[in-house]
């Protein structure tokens, strides 16, 4: 709706990723270079998943739910900790804490994240006259999923960087990465599945992302306490 | 994470604050609508100058604190005040739009008799008003379907309530985008004319002379796009192509073939002076024209009022054939419970405005008189194919109206069998009911309906126009000399194109909406920025300078 509505969603969209960056001590460490192999990283794990739904999934005209094609779906979305898991381990990085290098790859993940999914569509459909919430849901959505995608990569780094672990605390670390790992699956289902309005599916994962990352948090600190 | 709490409220009240504005709205609706009629009459603008739309609506002419110049205004068609239209006009008010809703084909005759009598003067006022004013606004006629109806039911309420729509509260936005009008060039008037050879007895030398039997068949209404006319002159057309068929049967065989050759003239042009019928006559040869004995006219036979139909002449009514023509007429008219009454009415050649279709034989000195339903002539470019007719006098009372047509061919064609078989006085009905020559309902009613779904506007048919080429097949399967004959228009008409349009209507939100969301995303981001400041590095931060470039290493 105008070109105004575009700059006010994309601003919504795209300006938590430019505020978190700027205004933690990221920018301080000049992790821009970790930010965007994240984001590469980002990139060919959504190609290869591309490739494995197009060979996997049939196509299909409507919008129901077919649990079938969701679990091949959540198994491929698996992919995505596979993913994280190459970007915290494998690549190289100027050495910066483990703080704030997840920080760094969470943050870039969740741009590109942002960038695939919702630029087009915004571009598309925020400039035509007609107005819908949708873009607007859009928005709180790319905020939310930056808070899911960085408690997943701080639990990643806990799970994989990290090689003293409370030993109680272990199951629980795993427990909920999988949930975070699941969560496209679970708003897709909630989608279609049960029909939800989008406005309630935004709510619903706000919701889990602000659990999620109570739970991560306190993990996270739990875990820090012998080296501190 | 503190901050992720604290985003999650303010995303909250940012939600309620804003949908204070708006109410959850559905996705843009697509109409198909028909722009009204745009020329040029010697030189003179007339009809709608404009075009393409972009503007909020509006439920009336006069919605307080609505402004007029930048809305649409949506009516429908029977409550437009003409008179606060007309003043506008006059003191150069300018509309924003005007969008003029048609109850759906068919329907929107549940009213009572008398609504029903009122309305039809006011849609009949308003298509005179559009066609003979120059409109410089867009005007728009649609057909009003549920979808259409719930959105203006949603607009007055807003209207009501005191919301119009404007740009700074948002509401209804209708558009209608499309390059502007042009000229076209000169049409064409499409004349098709069908001749039955008489019998020639044997050793008869003298020339078989021929009756003429014409009827315009084209409009001209308030939109191009709609179809009109089907009274004027659908019901002479259709009366035409009835009488053509049953005489082709009669000529088929040799036995019962006249003595007269018969000529149908389908003609364009109706609506201007009867322009066709002119150039169609000038194209006769000289032995064709001196063997015309006489021709009729049909104009208008299908709303007879008080059974009572008029026959005009240009010739006094004391002239022989005249008075022939009369009483062969009258003498059907009685056995079918109608009278024919004789008008009289002087042409005068000075002028060019020809009233009716038989003026343009008197002024070839071809006897000739107009049968129809009309006892006076219409003004130029009235009674030539309005929407009304259409919808009201003849979907309203369809069954009666294809009777009456019906009646009026009988009247016609029996009056015509008798004067060729030599008849009359002798108390026998060729085209009799029940028998295999009997005018055929399924046939007149056939016709009749795809004249009212088909527009006839003569500029806006090409040569190869579907009507046109049905008119010409249902001629041609039956007679075998059916000519077309193409002319071009040089009236004092210009017209233009553009008449059916696609518009689209959104829902939109106000310009406060985008400066409240603006103002609500950017205190959002910024409120996110201080406090993650503020959480991972110390209060302080927020009041030191930038750090410098050098890379500090991370411990």
């Amino acid at each position: 709706m105008t070109l105004f509505h575009f700059f006010n969603c994309a601003a919504l969209t795209f300006g938590p990723h430019a505020v978190y960056y700027k205004a933690t001590p990221l920018s301080e460490y000049d992790t821009v270079g970790t930010c965007v192999k994240a984001a590469l990283v980002y990139l060919g794990t959504t190609l290869i998943k591309l490739v494995l739904f197009a060979t996997f999934l049939q196509a299909s005209d409507n919008d129901d739910f077919h649990p079938s094609q969701e679990m091949l779906k959540a198994l491929i979305g698996f992919l995505d900790v596979a993913g994280m898991y190459f970007a915290l381990t494998q690549l190289t990085y100027r050495n910066i804490s483990q703080n704030h290098k997840f920080q760094a790859i969470g943050l870039g993940w969740a741009f590109a994240d942002s960038l695939l999914h919702r630029l087009a569509p915004l571009w598309v459909g925020a400039k035509g006259h007609e107005f819908t919430w949708d873009y607007l849901l859009q928005g709180i959505e790319a905020n939310v999923n930056l808070v899911l995608t960085v408690s997943l990569a701080a639990l990643g780094s806990l799970m994989w960087l990290r090689k003293s672990k409370p030993s109680a605390l272990v199951p629980i670390i795993y427990t909920s990465a999988g949930i975070l790992a699941a969560m496209p699956s679970i708003s897709s289902y909630l989608h279609r599945g049960l029909k939800w309005d989008f406005s309630k599916v935004v709510g619903f994962e706000m919701s889990a992302a602000v659990a999620m990352a109570l739970v991560t948090w306190r993990l996270f600190s739990a875990c820090q306490r012998p080296q501190a | 994470m503190q901050l992720v709490c604290v985003s999650g409220h303010t995303l909250l009240a940012l939600l309620f604050l804003v949908a204070a504005y708006i109410d959850l709205c559905d996705a843009a609706s697509v109409f198909d609508v028909y722009r009204a009629i745009q020329y040029d009459l010697r030189g003179i603008p007339m009809g709608s100058r404009r075009a393409s739309l972009n503007h909020h609506a509006s439920s009336g002419l006069s919605v307080p604190g609505s402004d007029i110049t930048r809305s649409v205004v949506i009516l429908p068609i029977a409550k437009v005040n003409i008179t606060l239209l007309n003043e506008y006009l006059q003191g150069k008010r300018i509309l924003g739009g005007l969008l003029l809703l048609l109850p759906e084909k068919g329907h929107g005759d549940d009213n009572k008799d008398e609504d029903a009598d009122e309305n039809l003067q006011v849609e009949r006022d308003l298509e005179n008003w559009i066609i003979k004013n120059n409109v410089p606004y867009p005007v728009y006629f649609v057909y009003e379907t549920p979808s259409l109806k719930a959105l203006l039911d949603e607009v007055i309420a807003n209207d009501l309530a005191g919301k119009p729509a404007t740009a700074t509260t948002g509401g209804f936005k209708l558009v209608v985008s499309g390059p502007e009008p042009r000229k076209i060039p000169p049409p064409s008037l499409v004349n098709i004319q069908a001749w039955l050879p008489g019998l020639r007895s044997e050793g008869d030398s003298s020339v078989v002379q021929t009756i003429a039997i014409v009827a315009w068949y084209d409009t001209f209404g308030a939109a191009p796009g709609i179809p009109a006319g089907t009274d004027s002159n659908g019901s002479g057309a259709v009366a035409l192509l009835e009488i053509a068929r049953l005489f082709s049967r009669l000529y088929a065989n040799p036995k019962t073939r006249g003595r007269y050759n018969l000529l149908f003239g389908l003609t364009a042009g109706g609506p201007y002076d009867y322009e066709g019928t002119s150039k169609w006559l000038k194209s006769f040869d000289q032995r064709l024209r001196e063997s015309i004995d006489y021709a009729i006219c049909l104009n208008s036979l299908g709303s007879i009022s008080g059974e009572k139909l008029w026959l005009h002449v240009s010739k006094p009514p004391e002239n022989a054939y005249i008075r022939q023509i009369h009483e062969g007429l009258s003498e059907v008219a009685t056995e079918l419970g109608l009278t024919v009454e004789v008008k009289h009415k002087k042409i005068n050649i000075s002028s060019s405005r020809v009233t009716w279709e038989h003026e343009q034989f008197s002024r070839q000195r071809i006897t000739a008189a107009t049968l129809s339903e009309l006892e006076t002539p219409s003004e130029l470019l009235e009674n030539a194919g309005s929407i009304v007719d259409t919808r009201y006098l003849f979907y309203r009372n369809f069954v009666a109206n294809i009777t009456q047509v019906i009646l009026s061919t009988k009247l016609v064609a029996e009056s015509l069998a008798r004067y060729i078989y030599d008849q009359q006085d002798k108390h026998i009905t060729v085209f009799a009911d029940g028998s295999n020559l009997a005018v055929s309902r399924p046939y007149v009613q056939g016709w009749l309906n795809l004249l009212s779904r088909t527009p006839r506007m003569a500029p806006f048919l090409s040569r190869n126009s579907p009507i046109i080429a049905a008119f010409h097949k249902e001629l041609a399967d039956r007679i075998e000399d059916v000519k077309i004959q193409h002319e071009t228009m040089d009236s004092s008409f210009t017209f233009y194109d553009s008449t059916k349009f696609v518009l689209s209507i959104f829902q939109v939100a106000s310009v406060t909406f985008d400066l409240v969301v603006m103002l609500a995303f950017g205190s959002y981001l910024g409120l996110l920025f201080v406090i993650a400041l503020v959480t991972t590095k110390g209060l302080d931060d927020l009041f030191r300078k930038p750090p410098s470039s050098r890379k500090i290493k991370g411990t």
